[in-house]
């Protein structure tokens, strides 16, 4: 049976200017949209996330690109989370928390339409994408009218699928800062199953950079047990500047677990989720421990 | 509500025709061109039965809108047949019983059809990944898995040949 969504209207901009003229112009009615893989599909009722709204499809600005600037890696909000699955540089060692993920996220038919910018913007707390972000400590390179400014990860999410743009803006790029030597990351994803499409019950990212014998900077994001994907800053606080070893992992991951603060539904208990958090975030960083040492 | 030209180059065959904003590619690609071996099964993204090849690359046209392929090479289920000759992935379906009832077969070969293009040697797990977003049954996905060993072996065999 054919289905037609309910859009009021469909702009294709060639570029920053032009889509900024389109989303001054419907403000709140407008949907950005890129691959559209999180906007399309039926919600209860029949609603999607852009109903009754002027779709400003970014796909045709040049914003899929990903290449090394001089401070990190730029990714277009446009890219696919396949490409930036198959950019060279991101199998290597520090980067794997981010591979790790796009491997994790949904399947290779979806990641060939879905983009990262998607699944930042979206702010929806089980994002896969969102967790090596965190772990990364990357940057978002927003536009508006005003010009552009830059919005550290950790300022973006505001609270579930609310994000810290403003309706006339849109996001340009993502930066992720160059690994520093000695640094190793890690993610991982429990869910119902590990291949297929599913929704995260926890998905944990860490990364480790390592001075001497002990933890210099330390990073442990958690994703699909709070409103928001975030980072554990007390549980970073417990290994940074200390050695890695069994009890204090150990500390740090039961930190994390107490950070948390998911919620009952349909896919897992609150506590269920809590006691996952430990043990996923305790791995995570053992995984990032080995990949330094290696 | 403004309709939007575009142009679909579908099996081979140029398309112009205006659409709404909201008409989605299955729907185009069903109901406008009559081709009627995509299927649509959940609609939302988790099934696989509309998979498509667009510009080389598996894609969900429930999950795409009509517009978003606007300039797009689109190969479905009914383009790869050639003249009276199947393609060597339908032949493999066949002869491996990889096909029950059917409906998700479409999906299944199109999504493999993407990965022998790209991949011409899939092994085993790169197969299982490919069609991770197609959902069959009944048939099960051992079947499947070894028509597309088998399909991408001949395939081979004959390009070598």
């Amino acid at each position: 049976m054919s289905v037609a969504l309910k859009f009021e209207g469909y702009h294709r901009p060639g570029n920053v200017d032009q889509a900024l003229e389109v989303l001054t112009e419907y403000g709140n009615n407008a949907q950005v949209i890129a691959g559209g893989t999180d906007i399309l599909p039926q919600r209860p009722g029949g609603k999607n996330a852009g109903n009754g709204k002027h779709l400003v499809d970014i796909a045709h600005m040049g914003l899929d690109y990903i290449k090394e600037g001089k401070d990190g890696i730029h990714i277009g909000a446009a890219a696919t989370i396949n490409r930036i699955g198959a950019f060279p540089l991101f199998s290597s060692s520090p980067y794997l928390a981010l591979s790790e993920a796009v491997a994790c996220h949904s399947t290779q038919t979806i990641r060939n339409r879905a983009t990262m910018g998607g699944n930042v913007c979206n702010a929806s707390p089980c994002a896969d994408l969102a967790l090596p972000l965190l772990a990364f400590d990357v940057r978002l390179m927003v536009t508006g009218p005003g010009g552009n400014r830059q919005i550290p990860i950790q300022d973006f999410y505001m609270g579930t699928n609310l994000c810290a743009l403003d309706s006339n803006e849109m996001l340009l790029e993502i930066c992720i800062p160059f690994c520093e030597e000695k640094t190793g990351t890690a993610f991982l994803k429990l869910g119902r199953q590990q291949t297929a499409i599913d929704m995260a019950l926890v998905n944990v990212a860490t990364s480790l950079t390592m001075k001497g014998q002990c933890c210099n900077t330390v990073r442990i994001a958690l994703g699909s047990v709070g409103p928001v994907p975030f980072r554990a800053t007390t549980a970073e606080a417990i290994l940074a500047g200390n050695r890695p070893d069994k009890e204090t992992i150990h500390q740090a991951a039961k930190a994390a677990a107490d950070a948390s603060a998911p919620i009952d539904d349909i896919r897992a208990t609150a506590a269920y989720r809590k006691k996952m958090v430990a043990i996923l975030v305790r791995q995570a960083l053992e995984n990032s421990l080995r990949r330094y040492k290696s | 509500m403004k309709k939007i030209d575009i142009t679909l180059t579908v099996n081979g065959e140029p398309h112009e025709m205006a659409v709404a904003p909201g008409e989605r590619l299955v729907d185009v690609l069903r109901e406008r061109l009559g081709l009627t071996g995509t299927k649509e099964g959940c609609g939302e993204g988790e099934c696989g039965a509309c998979t498509i090849n667009m510009d080389g690359q598996a894609v969900l046209s429930c999950l795409m809108l009509a517009v978003q392929a606007d300039g797009a090479t689109i190969l479905t289920i009914e383009g790869l047949q050639k003249g009276a000759d199947l393609h060597p992935l339908q032949e493999a379906f066949i002869s491996e019983s990889a096909v029950q009832c059917g409906y998700c077969t479409p999906g299944m070969i199109m999504a493999s059809d993407a990965l022998i293009r790209n991949t011409p040697s899939p092994t085993q797990g790169m197969i299982r990944d490919a069609l991770a977003n197609n959902i069959c049954r009944c048939t099960g996905y051992d079947r499947p898995v070894k028509a597309v060993l088998k399909a991408a072996s001949h395939m081979k065999e004959r390009t070598n040949g």
